[in-house]
């Protein structure tokens, strides 16, 4: 698939494309931010003094720079949906767990019954499916795919709160299925509540890497994210990108322009769910394994979190709040809690108040600061369009 | 979108009829298949079921009533149930120090089922006062994102107040149980049935006879033409909120008495159940969510107890599912008048 | 004898109990300038919305271009060639006006996902081509120095343009204007009958207005079509429908009524 050492080459190429939209300030920015962190990690970390050592550790460790990738690639999925074509999406967390189990049927040794090998790292001996990690990644973003137009195609005539509501019912009921999914009619999908683990390591070049190999796996996951910026970027600028806008403004007006919306509609679900496998089948990697009591409610809600925060439609806001709010969660709660109780001799539990703090990002930004703290220009017009008494609209 | 065609026979709509009529009639088959294997288990869950159903229907009636009259779907109303029941829990077993059957108990806990009322009625308003008013003219997306936000805010208070696992509380209900054949009804039950029954009768003649309750259904049919005939609308809704947080309080005591467990999340998972309850007997319509919720704690309950059945663990699927067919098939339930959308 | 590019046969519309439209037939010439009047509530834009696909009939045929499309689902009648404008404008406020006629066109491109996002040369030609047209189009409307700004910000008389402008962008053989001069000074409204007139000739699309301005509806058509309470009760040139005795009752004596 998408491999490393031409990355380079086509960030250029991507400049030239992207030219138009003004947008390569962005990706220039990203691009030597993205470089700089690894080259850090890679190289300079080890090297420092042990106050600075420990400091990075705690507050800025590898593992949650990895993870927090995994988390800009899903929001970059929800993004599509809720952002671009206005669909709000409250079950995303289903792809997150369906590419998960694309990785955990594919790259291990699950499926006793068989033994199919392909480009693996695994021993040949070994028993079960086991294909290359680049082939999954594209099978669990092909199957989410599939999933998304499943789940979207109910949803395609209702209003938005009830097409929430559908959404959030497959969002629970996926993953009761893989939690369940231990003895259906005698088959055993999911291992149940146990999960599915370890996974093969992620073959590279003939290296083999495994869930302690954080630098390289960083790339990768740097270049799965550039990847669906580009991909998200590429899309608007064409006509489904377009009808994903106008849907989203009025979907009255969109049809009777020869706008299809069913096809848009289950077009934005196809590829958001797209995103969502990828940084599922990454996601499992990363923490070796697929495991079914992960996967609930809060990682939906979370995710649509970094889409808000970040500017609903803008892929580079969404990155940001992505990262600021993945590492929140993961390390700078828990990090910020230890300090503060420590100086105060205190014994509060910094981590528990991330209910607190999602749903007063949610809050806050809806009331206050609704196109996000990066907005798409549009946006913002349109999320206090009725607030704008001097709206030219119509004449009024 | 197309406005609906009155009476025009199309393939759709037999498609519709007849998968709706073969779901109804495998339903109705199971219920045979099972009652007729083992009847004392199918009365018991379906006791269980109902008693269970009485419990969602005050919560579905919160539901249905806020968005009756402002077309939000409160997300937040679940969590709004389990407040009060940790409110009743502290309550009963921390002020008054109430553990067990008792005449003192007996009064604790009338005197709790009004506080409680009164504490989530009064949060409720709050809510609407501060997060939702703002957002009556936003777009859809607005409301029902910040609505989220606040059902996380409730579970933080209850994770604050109650920790993060579930906490076991002594009931001052008294125990023991009616048996008739081989049935078994608990008192709890018969007070949940005591206490439920004579809110919704009052909710009723709130609702249909008394002006505050014209005021909301006449907001609910037409906002600004309401205003227009000297309705206060903003009073009206915070009225209507208040309403629905008293049955939630009062739901929320009734539980956390007869099954004597509290939990931050319960008003999530429960608070979804309610919500199907209410789209299953028609989103707006109070005898609807009464009818939905009952119907719904009976599928549960046989679905949960009977022996052939999928058990608990798939509980949530099988209600979910409920859901979904519905929104996607019979958006207006039951009892809901279909709406002809005029361009 | 001229054809009818489109036609609706017995066309009634009930909602419950209420008949909106009764029994109507109509047609619109090729090539014609057609107007459909009455009082307000007499079921002009539920005929209209019918035309266009909006609603179901329950009963009744339209035929467009010899094709049944009764009841087919509006972006299909569009893509058709069936284009129409609003009464109160619709436009995609948060998209420039070049974007906004682009909407219009997305049933005449061809590229999928997969060719946008590897930006093949057919599809960057496509773009290129259908940016080309658009302006094209913004220039025919006469508002083609405001392509990159966005429709919300414009004034009301180019916004109305605009509307046209991306209905022309459907490539339309009919073209369905409701209610277009609604909020122009008179003398905005006689450019328009000639604006009209020009669309017809060099764009070669019927047209069918609903009108209430009579100055309007008396210039611009060539034929005139009146309902009254969901039936058609005259048509005919102006002259002849200026001194039909049942229309003159129906605007009159409609002043003493109530609505409906």
């Amino acid at each position: 698939m998408k491999i490393p050492a031409i990355k380079l080459g086509r960030k250029s190429t991507k400049s030239r494309k992207l030219k138009s939209f003004n947008q390569t300030k962005w990706v220039r920015g990203f691009s030597v931010t993205a470089v700089a962190i690894w080259i850090f990690y890679a190289f300079i970390v080890d090297m420092l003094p042990y106050g600075l050592y420990d400091f990075f550790q705690k507050w800025f460790p590898a593992t949650t720079v990895n993870e927090s990738l995994v988390w800009v690639i899903c929001a970059l999925g929800l993004n599509i949906v809720v952002g671009y074509a206005g669909l709000l999406d409250l079950g995303f967390v289903a792809f997150w767990a369906i590419g998960g189990y694309c990785a955990g049927w594919f790259m291990s040794d699950f499926f006793q019954q068989t033994s199919i090998h392909f480009a693996s790292t695994a021993a040949p001996e070994q028993r079960g499916i086991h294909l290359s990690f680049w082939a999954v990644l594209f099978i669990g973003a092909l199957v989410c795919a599939v999933f998304g137009v499943i789940i979207g195609a109910p949803t395609l005539r209702l209003k938005s709160d009830y097409l929430a509501l559908v959404t959030l019912g497959f969002g629970e009921i996926i993953p009761q299925i893989f939690y369940n999914g231990e003895n259906i009619g005698g088959f055993n999908l999911s291992n149940g509540s146990k999960g599915i683990s370890p996974v093969d390591n992620v073959g590279l070049f003939g290296k083999t890497l495994g869930p302690f190999d954080l630098d390289w796996k960083y790339l990768i996951f740097v270049c799965l994210a550039a990847l669906m910026v580009f991909i998200s970027l590429r899309i608007r600028s064409g006509r489904l990108g377009r009808a994903w806008l106008a849907i989203r403004e009025d979907e009255l007006a969109a049809s009777m322009m020869g706008v299809p919306l069913m096809k848009s509609k289950l077009a934005a679900y196809a590829v958001g769910a797209f995103s969502g496998g990828i940084g599922g089948v990454a996601f499992a990697t990363h923490v070796n394994g697929v495991f079914a009591d992960r996967f609930n409610f809060s990682i939906s809600i979370i995710l649509l979190a970094m889409v808000v925060l970040g500017g609903m439609g803008n892929v580079w806001g969404v990155i940001v709040g992505a990262l600021v709010i993945a590492w929140v969660n993961s390390t700078g709660l828990p990090a910020f809690g230890d300090t503060v109780n420590n100086i105060l001799g205190t014994n509060i539990n910094f981590p528990s108040y991330n209910f607190l703090l999602f749903g007063g990002i949610l809050i806050f930004m809806m009331l206050y600061k609704r196109e996000g703290l990066l907005p798409e220009s549009r946006l913002k017009q349109i999320l206090h369009e009725t607030d704008d008494s001097t709206s030219n609209i119509g004449g009024h | 979108m197309q406005a609906v065609s009155p009476n025009r026979f199309s393939a759709r709509l037999l498609i519709e009829r007849s998968a709706a009529t073969l779901i109804i009639g495998l339903v109705f088959f199971w219920l045979a298949i099972n009652l007729v294997k083992s009847p004392s288990q199918f009365f018991q869950s379906s006791i269980i079921g109902i008693s269970n159903g009485v419990l969602y229907a005050l919560i579905a009636l919160g539901y249905t009533l806020v968005y009756g009259i402002i077309e939000l779907i409160n997300f937040a109303h679940g969590d709004l149930f389990m407040l009060g029941g940790l409110f009743a829990a502290t309550f009963i077993g921390v002020w008054f120090g109430q553990e067990s059957p008792s005449n003192t108990g007996y009064a604790v806990f009338i005197l709790c089922l009004i506080a409680t009322m009164g504490f989530c009625a009064t949060i409720n308003v709050a809510i609407e006062r501060f997060a939702y008013r703002r957002l009556r003219k936003a777009p859809k997306l607005a409301p029902l994102i910040t609505a989220v936000g606040v059902s996380f805010m409730i579970q933080f208070v209850g994770i604050r107040w109650n920790g993060s696992g579930p906490k076991t509380w002594n009931s001052v209900l008294p125990d023991g149980e009616f048996v008739i054949s081989t049935v078994h009804i608990p008192y709890t039950t018969v007070i949940s049935f005591l206490v439920t029954i004579p809110l919704l009768v009052l909710m009723t003649f709130i609702v249909a006879k008394t002006r505050r309750g014209k005021a909301m259904r006449a907001t609910a049919q037409d906002a600004d033409a309401a205003r227009l005939m000297g309705i206060n609308v903003n009073k009206t809704i915070s009225f209507t909120f208040a309403l629905g947080g008293a049955l939630a309080g009062a739901a929320g005591l009734l539980f956390q008495q007869t099954q004597g467990v509290t939990n931050y999340n319960l008003g999530y998972q429960l608070g979804l159940i309610a919500f199907t309850s209410a789209v299953l007997g028609g989103i707006g319509n109070l005898s609807g969510a009464v009818l939905g919720a009952i119907l719904i704690g009976l599928i549960q309950g046989l679905n949960d107890g009977l022996p052939i059945g999928l058990g608990q663990q798939w509980s949530q699927t099988v209600v979910f599912t409920i859901l979904i067919l519905l929104m996607v098939f019979k958006p207006t339930g039951l009892l809901g008048k279909p709406m002809v959308e005029k361009v | 004898m001229t054809k009818s590019v489109l036609k609706a046969d017995n066309i009634s519309v009930k909602f419950g109990g209420l008949v909106a439209v009764d029994d109507v037939s109509f047609d619109i010439p090729t090539g014609g300038v057609v107007s459909l009047i009455g009082p307000n509530g007499a079921g002009k834009t539920t005929f209209f919305n019918v035309l266009t696909g909006l609603y179901k009939p329950t009963s009744g045929v339209v035929t467009f271009d010899e094709k049944n499309i009764t009841a087919k689902p509006p972006h299909k009648i569009a893509q058709a060639g069936v284009a129409r404008t609003f009464q109160n404008i619709r436009l995609f406020g948060l998209m420039t006006a070049e974007e906004n006629v682009m909407v219009a066109m997305h049933s005449h491109l061809k590229s999928g996902i997969i060719s946008t996002v590897f930006g093949t040369k057919r599809q960057r030609s496509e773009e290129e081509e259908s940016k080309k047209t658009a302006r094209e189009l913004l220039d025919f409307v006469g508002i083609g120095n405001t392509a990159d700004q966005f429709a919300r910000n414009l004034s009301y008389g180019d916004q109305r343009r605009l509307e046209v402008a991306r209905a022309l962008a459907l490539r339309p053989k009919v073209l369905l204007l409701d209610e277009p001069t609604a909020g122009m000074n008179p003398q905005e409204s006689q450019t328009f009958v000639d604006f009209v007139y020009r669309v017809r000739d060099k764009k070669g699309v019927s047209i069918l207005l609903i009108e209430h301005d009579m100055s309007v509806v008396m210039k611009v058509s060539e034929r005139i079509t009146v309902l009254d309470r969901g039936q058609k009760i005259a048509e005919g040139t102006p002259a002849e429908i200026k001194s039909n005795k049942q229309v003159i009752e129906a605007y009159l004596g409609k002043s003493s009524e109530s609505d409906k």
